[in-house]
């Protein structure tokens, strides 16, 4: 564990360090944040941190389309957000966990206002409001919840749950907390925006199933038909939204609603342990496939479009096509949710897959563009690699197994 | 381990055919797909493993094998020969189709094909497939190339069908998906041996599948989609759609009433009534219309309705439904094509109140196309097992009573229909009085691969091949004398 520490330290060194002299030599920034992950992976489980280096570093290689006045530090800030991801699932430490969300959560404030010349303050001031009432939030709930762990109370136990699970909502973009999220989304510069929807949404996602879980009692199982509700209210929402929506980054933030609601019905699972590593393969397989396809979408949004057929492959990823990412994802959720026997959410998960299928086309369709060799389509051919690792099955058998290892272990030390 | 070899060929010919030139690329997909139908008829007389192990995956997913019984093998060959066929018809078809979308032909051959390549094989790998998510894995995969086929070749308003198409199907398939993720928590495998042994699949499952599965197959109410995506896709797609696609959802049906047949056995008035009723207002429905390829939708939807019929009847009725699915496939993908074959020669044609004595211009394609109602009407082809063994089926499950007597008659006259629209066709396409007779010149693809499917369809009635079929399709329990008699 210290060792651990340790070469974190020297990663967080090495960012740090790079961050200042890249005022001198910007493509300092980029190579140092790369060097950080590099370091960063060794401390985290190979198995899903190869995912995450990967979509830090496409992240990071997505910024360089941006000419935004703090140029360099950005790339220190994306490695810093990566490095709070990788470091989350080694830690079992409660404060360590909230660390990292705050870690992942405050260097979206500045990327969030980036964009070619001046920063966007307007979006800035919404995005912030929204995101500190949240992390406020789910830091109280957390605390309280880890408060009653020790000392049970009933009554602050649902305070807690239901602050947690509100911080989570308003974090991520569940609906009905979901207001801020089509807004920024169309308004900000869609490399940011990128960023946002893909990196920043593990950790939050992460922190709180470790709460939940070191935290759950027998009064768990009844809480977690708020959550339901929630979710499923988020993938209505959400899907009806992004259908109902032109433009397409505001699409794309409809679709994170949604895909945000297939996500939170995860939490559901926290009451029986013994499904733990079904939600837990669902939950980060859609997380990935998610980040990987808003990265896509939102480089093709940046240059007016990329290459069409990967366009449609990020698409059927959304849609839950198999054999690609989105749909193990799903699968591994529904099968989750079939073992805690929630068969209406079940039946609702698979109506919202199925509704969401023409705004992703349509999506594919009015971004797709024949093929150039530019930094838009190399950026995508990443993202469509890594949805489609899975389509030799063998990786996701892989996965889960290793999940099913991890789901003993984890949770925080109380 | 051959026969894994032979079932990856058409999937490594998928990948291999878009680096050749269009005639080349063709061959090479013909012969990929005919190597496993051989080595199918092959595994009919001789036997082969009745199971192939892939991987094997932690509970509630279970084991991904390949499962070799005679009913894949009977959906296998008959994909595997209208598959090579097609992709022979399709050469000449494909280049006209792309001249006439003023693409560069040799490039657009190479996706083309590749999507095509894939398409066909994954329906072939869906019938092998031994675990419900590896079928589902391959019956998206189908979906969602012939969703790209039409949306990128189909004709008329093809972007717009090509949507309608996806989202059908996609709702039918995540029904179904609902359903597999249940039978996965009651019994924590999806490896059709595992699910065999249990032999239960709870009502709420059975629910989900079925009603995920009639809107693939299509049965009247779901049917919107069908008449569409038949009309506007390219013409080889149609052959494919309509003969093996929208079939395999009674494959599906099937696979999971050889499981637990109760919930057939609870609701099997109704769902027979409503399958006749949807065939007959199929049937029906043919004489309304004006196009050629539309009138065969509405023929596939009647034939669909069979499929339905047969699985309600019992161990004799669930081999009717596979000889069914085989006779519809090689009929209708002869007479899609020879609609093809119409469009090519005569600039686009599809209004059959402009056709009439077109067999004066186009002798071999309207030949053939009798050949295709010969399979829809189940004479002289391997239809008419499939008609007597649903037949058979009415009379074990209802007995021979003047009960029973109205629903003998209303399958009789579903029968009947059949053969009555298809002389109508013909006689209002290819007989009456010709507008031109003139001899047209026609590329020998367009028609001699119709005449093969016709010949394996004539062979497939006669021993030695229908007693092998037969009594390896008896052999296997539910279905046939191998069943239980309800």
């Amino acid at each position: 564990m210290t060792a651990d520490l340790t070469m974190i330290m020297v990663a967080l060194v090495v960012l740090t360090l790079s961050a200042v002299f890249s005022f001198k030599f910007r493509a300092l920034g980029l190579i140092g944040a790369i060097i950080a992950l590099l370091i960063g992976l060794t401390t985290c489980p190979f198995h899903f941190g190869i995912f995450i280096f990967v979509i830090a570093v496409i992240n990071l290689l997505s910024l360089c389309a941006l000419d935004g006045g703090i140029k360099g530090v950005d790339y220190g800030l994306v490695g810093l957000m990566g490095l709070a991801t990788m470091y989350i699932f080694t830690t079992n430490d409660f404060a360590m966990v909230l660390a990292a969300l705050v870690l992942v959560s405050v260097p979206t404030y500045i990327l969030v206002m980036l964009r070619d010349g001046r920063a966007n303050v307007e979006v800035g001031v919404k995005y912030i409001t929204f995101m500190v009432l949240a992390t406020v939030l789910f830091l109280v709930g957390a605390i309280i919840l880890v408060y009653t762990a020790n000392v049970f109370n009933e009554y602050l136990y649902v305070l807690g749950y239901v602050m947690l699970v509100l911080g989570l909502c308003l974090e991520i973009g569940v609906a009905p907390f979901h207001e801020w999220v089509p807004d920024v989304f169309a308004s900000a510069d869609p490399i940011p925006i990128s960023i946002i929807a893909s990196l920043a949404k593990i950790v939050p996602f992460v922190a709180a199933l470790w709460i939940l879980v070191a935290t759950a009692n027998d009064m768990t199982a009844s809480l977690s038909l708020f959550t339901a509700v929630l979710a499923a209210i988020s993938m209505f929402v959400g899907n009806i939204g992004a259908l109902t929506s032109k433009e397409h980054a505001r699409v794309l933030g409809y679709s994170t609603v949604a895909n945000m609601g297939y996500l939170l019905t995860c939490l559901v699972v926290v009451a029986n342990p013994e499904y733990l590593y079904l939600a837990l393969t669902g939950g980060l397989l859609l997380l990935f496939s998610n980040a990987a396809g808003k990265i896509g979408f939102f480089n093709a949004i940046k240059e007016k479009g990329a290459y069409s057929l990967l366009m449609f492959i990020l698409a059927f990823s959304f849609i839950g096509i198999p054999p690609l990412m989105g749909f193990w994802g799903k699968l591994f959720i529904l099968l989750s949710l079939a073992e805690m026997e929630y068969f209406w959410l079940v039946g609702i998960v698979v109506i919202n897959s199925a509704i969401s299928i023409p705004y992703y086309i349509r999506l594919a369709n009015e971004l797709g563009v024949s093929w150039e060799l530019n930094l838009t389509n190399i950026i995508c051919v990443a993202a469509v690699i890594l949805i489609m690792v899975t389509v030799l099955f063998v990786p996701v058998e892989w996965f889960s197994t290793h999940m099913a290892a991890m789901a003993h272990t984890v949770g925080i030390a109380l | 381990m051959s026969m894994l070899v032979l079932l990856l060929l058409p999937l490594i010919a998928a990948f291999i055919a878009p680096l050749l030139k269009p005639k080349a690329a063709t061959y090479l997909s013909s012969i990929t797909f005919l190597l496993p139908f051989f080595a199918i008829i092959g595994c009919m007389f001789y036997g082969c493993p009745a199971k192939i192990h892939l991987m094997t995956f932690s509970a509630p997913i279970g084991e991904f094998y390949l499962q070799l019984d005679m009913i894949s093998h009977a959906f296998g060959l008959t994909i595997c020969i209208v598959s090579a066929m097609i992709a022979l018809y399709a050469l000449p078809y494909m280049t006209h189709r792309f001249e006439e979308m003023e693409l560069n032909v040799e490039r657009e051959f190479r996706k083309y094909i590749f999507i095509f390549d894939l398409y066909a094989a994954s329906m072939l790998w869906l019938v092998y497939s031994g675990n419900l998510v590896l079928l589902y894995v391959f019956l998206e995969l189908m979906l969602i190339t012939a969703f790209l086929l039409i949306y990128t070749y189909g004709y008329g308003n093809r972007k717009w069908v090509g949507l309608l198409y996806l989202l059908w199907c996609a709702v039918a398939g995540v029904l179904t998906l609902g359903g597999i993720v249940i039978l996965a928590f009651d019994n924590s495998s999806l490896a059709f041996d595992v699910l065999m042994a249990s032999g239960t699949v709870s009502m709420i499952a059975w629910a989900f599948i079925f009603f995920g599965m009639i809107i693939e197959l299509p049965v009247l109410g779901p049917h919107i989609w069908l008449p569409w995506a038949h009309a506007e896709a390219p013409t080889p797609v149609s052959a494919l759609l309509s003969p093996l696609t929208v079939g395999l959802a009674g494959y599906v049906l099937l696979r999971v009433a050889l499981i637990d047949y109760s919930f057939i056995e609870e609701y099997r008035i109704p769902i027979l009534i409503y399958a006749i009723i949807s065939s007959i207002y199929g049937g029906f429905s043919v004489f309304k219309q004006t196009d050629f390829k539309r009138l065969l939708a509405y023929s596939t939807m009647s034939q669909m309705g069979y499929m339905l019929v047969a699985l309600c009847l019992g161990p004799f009725g669930l081999i009717g439904l596979v000889i069914q699915y085989m006779s519809h496939a090689f009929g209708k993908s002869i007479l899609f094509s020879s609609a093809g074959g119409v469009i090519v020669t005569h600039h686009g044609l599809r209004d059959i109140t402009k056709m009439g004595g077109l067999h004066d211009s186009i002798p071999q394609i309207s030949n053939a196309a009798v050949l295709g109602f010969l399979n829809l009407g189940g004479m002289l082809t391997i239809g008419m097992l499939g008609e007597f063994f649903i037949l058979r089926g009415v009379v074990e499950t209802f007995g021979i009573s003047m009960a029973s007597l109205p629903i003998l008659l209303a399958v009789i006259f579903m029968f009947i229909l059949s053969v009555w629209y298809g002389f109508y066709t013909i006689k209002k396409v290819f007989y009456g009085k010709p507008k031109d007779t003139k001899r047209l010149e026609i590329s020998s693809y367009l028609y001699l691969p119709l005449y093969i499917i016709g010949i394996i369809s004539v062979l497939l009635l006669f021993p030695p091949l229908s007693t092998a079929l037969i009594d390896g399709l008896n052999a296997i329990s539910g279905l046939g004398l191998g069943g239980v008699m309800p």
